[in-house]
């Protein structure tokens, strides 16, 4: 049957149109791995995924991971077989997770201060009374990258031995090649103006900003590539489940907002040395955890030099870089990742787990 | 969203498709109205309209805003009804609660088990009676 024959088939047409709009209408299941509420602080929770590896051929050493905080963490468990929370815990990882959860207005007041000094802290000493292990690992993706820096500078005797960073904005001195730099440029961007009328910083608005990037792809070849894959059912599900994800942002705190214009995107503070969270100096020289760098070759988002620097930085005597191919987010999400970053992430931190 | 996988078939398993010319035009076109957005939104020039028609925007409703948060607030009050503040208020005091009953979780942990351990906590011996 030719493709122009298919398209006149009207049983096809009637299950193309239910797929489209299953997956244009409908919010697909993500986040199914098991997992244990242990610990709850205002609307932040710390989950443990239950292991399926018994415990004598398990890493010793937990991760937690960390993820952004203007966008859920079920990227990271996004769907039965293609998970990266699944594909670590099946590996004999116990794995951890921190959700900040949403903010609301009461929380306008939160800062990166709060989260790397007040949350983290006891989130990881709770971490480490289930864990039964004084020494653990952090995994950081985008704006996580910069909390658990932050941690692995300001706390470095806390028992961290590992720290990966995933496309991790922290040096923001090459504006020309930083697209959000430009936009949140102060001759442009006002930032108090914003946060005055919304108290946080609306998801709709960090939604479009993410989007507007890459327009005509996010916005027309998005779609497109979900008409012309109606036939396949895996390509819609993957497509579902992502759609799922990207349309579920939520806000992010007024005043950490504001650090990350103001402190990061408009002074670099953080590679210069001159950021301070609570009267404290975020030195990235003191970072002596073993560090993996995880940089994403086709990055909008972040590109490649706000990754490179804190590989060089770190005090970390066990360093390692790793460019993977794919965007901000495709590079733990997309259909290459279980071949390409898990595996690497996976080989890199089990050597250094037990 | 530019990440998502792509997994098209490969060309010898599609079906003959007369539209596939069609498909491939558009695709191009796609392609190259994407590279020219892609460097068109990463100009000054579009930050800089960007950000005066947010402003703009921002501007011309300050004053809507103010005035019904102002008008809401004494309705509410008029109501006995608590208002956005109170509510912060009380969020902010729950918060301060749930951290002093963590630092009670801390020290009860700390009693249950010996502190730096790295290995498993050691299973306590039962005293002889």
């Amino acid at each position: 049957m030719t493709g122009f024959q298919s398209a006149l088939d009207f049983g096809q047409m009637e299950e193309r149109l239910r797929r489209l709009t299953t997956a244009l209408t409908t919010r697909a299941a993500i986040a199914q791995t098991p997992k244990q509420l242990i610990w709850t602080l205002n609307k932040a929770r710390l989950y443990r995924y239950l292991p399926v590896v018994p415990a004598e051929k398990r890493h010793r050493v937990p991760l937690l991971l960390v993820f952004a905080l203007m966008n859920r963490p079920d990227i990271l468990d996004l769907r039965p077989g293609h998970s990266f929370v699944e594909f670590m815990v099946n590996r004999g990882f116990d794995v951890y997770l921190l959700d900040w959860g949403c903010p609301g207005l009461e929380d306008r007041d939160l800062k990166f201060d709060d989260y790397t000094l007040e949350y983290m802290p006891r989130a990881i000493r709770k971490l480490k009374v289930i864990s039964e292990s004084q020494e653990f690992s952090l995994l950081g993706w985008c704006i996580g990258a910069i909390l658990t820096t932050s941690y692995a500078a300001l706390r470095p005797d806390d028992g961290l031995r590992n720290l990966i960073l995933l496309t991790a904005p922290l040096d923001f001195s090459n504006k020309d090649a930083i697209t959000f730099a430009k936009w949140t440029d102060p001759r442009y961007f006002d930032v108090e103006k914003i946060l005055a009328a919304f108290g946080n910083m609306p998801p709709e608005m960090i939604e479009y900003g993410a989007k507007a990037l890459k327009p005509v792809e996010n916005y027309i070849g998005n779609y497109i590539r979900l008409w012309d894959n109606l036939d396949n059912p895996q390509i819609v599900e993957a497509w579902h489940a992502m759609h799922t994800w990207v349309t579920d942002n939520i806000p992010m705190a007024g005043a950490t907002f504001r650090q990350l214009i103001v402190d990061l995107y408009q002074n670099n503070r953080l590679m210069q040395g001159t950021w301070e969270l609570r009267g404290e100096c975020v030195d990235v020289r003191r970072i002596r955890a073993s560090l993996l760098t995880v940089i994403a070759e086709g990055d909008h988002i972040t590109p490649a030099c706000q990754s490179e620097s804190i590989h060089r930085m770190a005090g970390s005597g066990d360093k390692e870089l790793f460019r993977s191919p794919g965007g901000h987010i495709g590079i733990m999400a997309g259909s290459g990742a279980s071949t390409q970053t898990w595996p690497r992430i996976d080989a890199w931190l089990g050597k250094r787990s037990a | 969203m530019g990440d998502k996988p792509k997994g098209n078939p490969s060309a010898s398993d599609r079906p003959l498709d007369p539209l596939e010319a069609w498909r491939n035009m558009r695709d191009a076109t796609l392609d190259a109205w994407s590279k020219a957005m892609i460097e068109a939104v990463n100009t000054e020039a579009y930050a800089g309209t960007t950000g005066a028609m947010l402003d703009a925007s921002l501007s011309a409703s300050a004053p809507i805003r103010e005035a019904l948060q102002k008008s809401m607030a004494q309705a509410l009050q008029m109501l006995n009804l608590p208002s956005r503040a109170d509510f912060e208020s009380l969020a902010g005091r729950i918060t301060n609660l749930e951290m002093h009953l963590d630092d009670i979780d801390a020290k009860l942990d700390g009693l249950r088990q010996p502190p730096h351990t790295n290995a498993k906590a050691p299973k306590r011996k039962p005293k002889p009676r």
